[in-house]
């Protein structure tokens, strides 16, 4: 097995139940930031490129720190804000991974817009929809409500990420009161030293 | 408040065993010091010696301001700083020849410089005590205390008083020689002039007469002094009104003075256990506050543990970056591993 397998090896459980729910458009996002929520989705991103056998689109939309941009070395690059300010196509800002089916919209140039209800609802219904799997990083909750909850009522699927050990329940608890009764998200537990196999009876059961 | 109570209620067992070994070690703790506390206490009344008797009466030192009772619990304060004062009272206990080298001399004096303890009751009165955990040896202590402040005085009457002394026989030597003189120079002035004396003679030696007889009483007032410096310290000391034992330490049966050091460790051992609880407490409802795993993620309802991703591993080279690998594997141009790292 490569190093590559190993390490994607590591969302392969947390992928395997996005796949096995159906999800096809899922975000990621925190109540504090430094949860983990940019590499789980990176990691569930790559997962779901090996998993899936159609095109991953991995989503930065994190306004606050965007992270994934500055990895992939896009800062200067058009994305996600441009397309929402309607100066740029979509395929003209994707860019392709180095992995398989996996493609990457950096964040862009945030000063030219935000993320709006009606701006993300024609983007997820647009072209984006013929990537089988969107992927959104999004910024942390407490941090950035603004940036969060436009995305909250149209995901499929939002994950927020909870640090085992370190996030304090009361945050969380303030965090998830942000995103109203309407979004009900899911947690995810990054840095769990309980192995996977041991939660089955803890997970609720999937929807197939 | 509600997370502390529950915490409270959670951890009570634990709580209860804390607080039961905390305050009954401190109970335990107080009542062994107060069953094996004995002091002893001896009750003295104190007066200033007249000025008529005082070694000098001018001396600008003498304070005034204090009363006799607080001037003489100062000096007895400033004596027992003295370890030479200490020895002194050892040696007259039985405690004499306990002391050992000079690290257990210096540890020994001072926990006695800690149990001896003078206190004012008034004006003219004071207490000098001993507390120890045995009965006759804080009788000793107590006398013995007494004891060498008494020859203390005494030796530094002694001394102020052969000092004034010596000052005033040497003022009085000089004193004989200057009237001796003087007595020369108004036998030779009569020896010289035998008929009636002009207005200036006259005058000359109504000068020297003058001179002779001032110098004749300033020797008179120093053989007085002279008188009073040696007699008065011995009067006060024949006289005792200025130091009076009114009662002597006793040898105690029964605890005496272990009743505010009990107290003081019942305060600590409540207060510590209080404290120590608080702590358990706080810590307590911290920690159950933070996320401690999957089974806690059900305090977060209606929201539901989706999955976990476990914690990754420290392979040969440290803790691993997780992000930059997975960046280095997706944007696998050479910089976004250490762009990703360098965050």
């Amino acid at each position: 097995m490569t190093g590559a397998a190993q390490l994607t090896r590591v969302f392969e459980g947390l992928a395997s139940r996005i796949d096995a729910s159906g999800f096809r458009s899922v975000g990621f996002t925190s109540a504090l930031s430094g949860e983990g929520t940019t590499t789980t989705a990176l990691g569930t991103a790559l997962s779901l490129a090996a998993l899936r056998d159609e095109t991953v689109l991995l989503v930065d939309a994190n306004w606050l720190q965007p992270s994934l941009t500055a990895d992939a070395g896009a800062e200067k690059a058009g994305g996600l804000a441009d397309h929402l300010a309607t100066r740029g196509e979509l395929a003209g800002l994707l860019r392709w991974a180095s992995r398989p089916r996996l493609a990457f919209l950096p964040v862009g140039d945030r000063a030219v817009a935000r993320p709006s209800l009606r701006a993300l609802s024609s983007f997820l219904a647009g072209k984006v929809a013929s990537h089988g799997t969107v992927v959104v990083d999004l910024p942390p909750i407490l941090a950035g409500e603004a940036f969060v909850l436009p995305w909250a009522g149209l995901l499929d699927q939002l994950f927020v990420v909870l640090r085992e050990g370190a996030t304090p329940l009361p945050v969380v608890r303030q965090a998830l009161a942000r995103l109203g009764p309407s979004a009900t998200p899911q947690i995810v537990l990054n840095r769990a030293a309980v192995a996977a196999a041991d939660l089955a009876p803890a997970l609720h059961p999937v929807r197939v | 408040m509600g997370p502390y109570l529950k915490t409270a209620r959670r951890y009570r067992w634990l709580l209860g065993a804390m607080l039961a070994l905390v305050w009954g070690a401190g109970l335990v703790a107080a009542y062994s010091e107060y069953t094996t506390t004995f002091e002893s206490e001896a009750i003295i009344w104190v007066q200033r010696a007249p000025p008529q008797l005082a070694g000098n009466p001018e001396d600008p030192n003498v304070t005034v301001v204090q009363t006799a009772a607080s001037q003489q619990a100062s000096l007895f304060n400033q004596l027992f700083l003295a370890d030479s004062f200490l020895r002194d009272v050892v040696a007259r206990t039985s405690l004499n020849g306990t002391l050992g080298n000079a690290v257990q001399e210096r540890k020994a004096l001072d926990d006695i410089r800690k149990r001896l303890r003078v206190q004012t009751l008034g004006t003219n009165l004071l207490s000098l005590s001993f507390t120890g955990r045995d009965a006759s040896i804080a009788r000793e202590m107590v006398d013995a205390a007494l004891a060498v402040r008494g020859q203390r005085v005494a030796q530094a009457r002694v001394t102020a008083t052969s000092q004034i002394s010596g000052l005033y026989q040497k003022q009085l030597a000089l004193g004989q020689a200057q009237a001796l003189d003087l007595q020369r120079q108004v036998e030779e002035f009569d020896q010289n002039h035998d008929g009636p004396l002009s207005d200036l003679e006259q005058r000359r030696r109504d000068q020297l007469r003058l001179a002779l007889d001032y110098v004749q009483i300033r020797l008179g007032d120093l053989r007085g002094r002279i008188d009073q410096a040696v007699l008065a310290p011995a009067l006060v000391d024949v006289s005792g009104s200025e130091f009076q034992i009114l009662d002597e330490a006793r040898e105690e049966t029964v605890p005496r003075g272990g009743v505010k050091p009990a107290a003081l460790l019942v305060t600590i051992a409540l207060a510590a256990g209080a404290v120590l609880a608080a702590l358990l407490v706080l810590v307590g409802a911290l920690l159950a506050d933070r996320l401690a795993g999957p089974a806690t993620v059900g305090r977060l309802a209606p929201a539901r543990l989706f999955a976990t991703v476990p914690r990754v591993g420290t392979d040969g080279r440290g803790k691993r970056d997780l992000r930059a690998e997975l960046a280095l594997i997706a944007f696998e141009d050479a910089g976004a591993g250490s762009r990703a790292a360098g965050r």
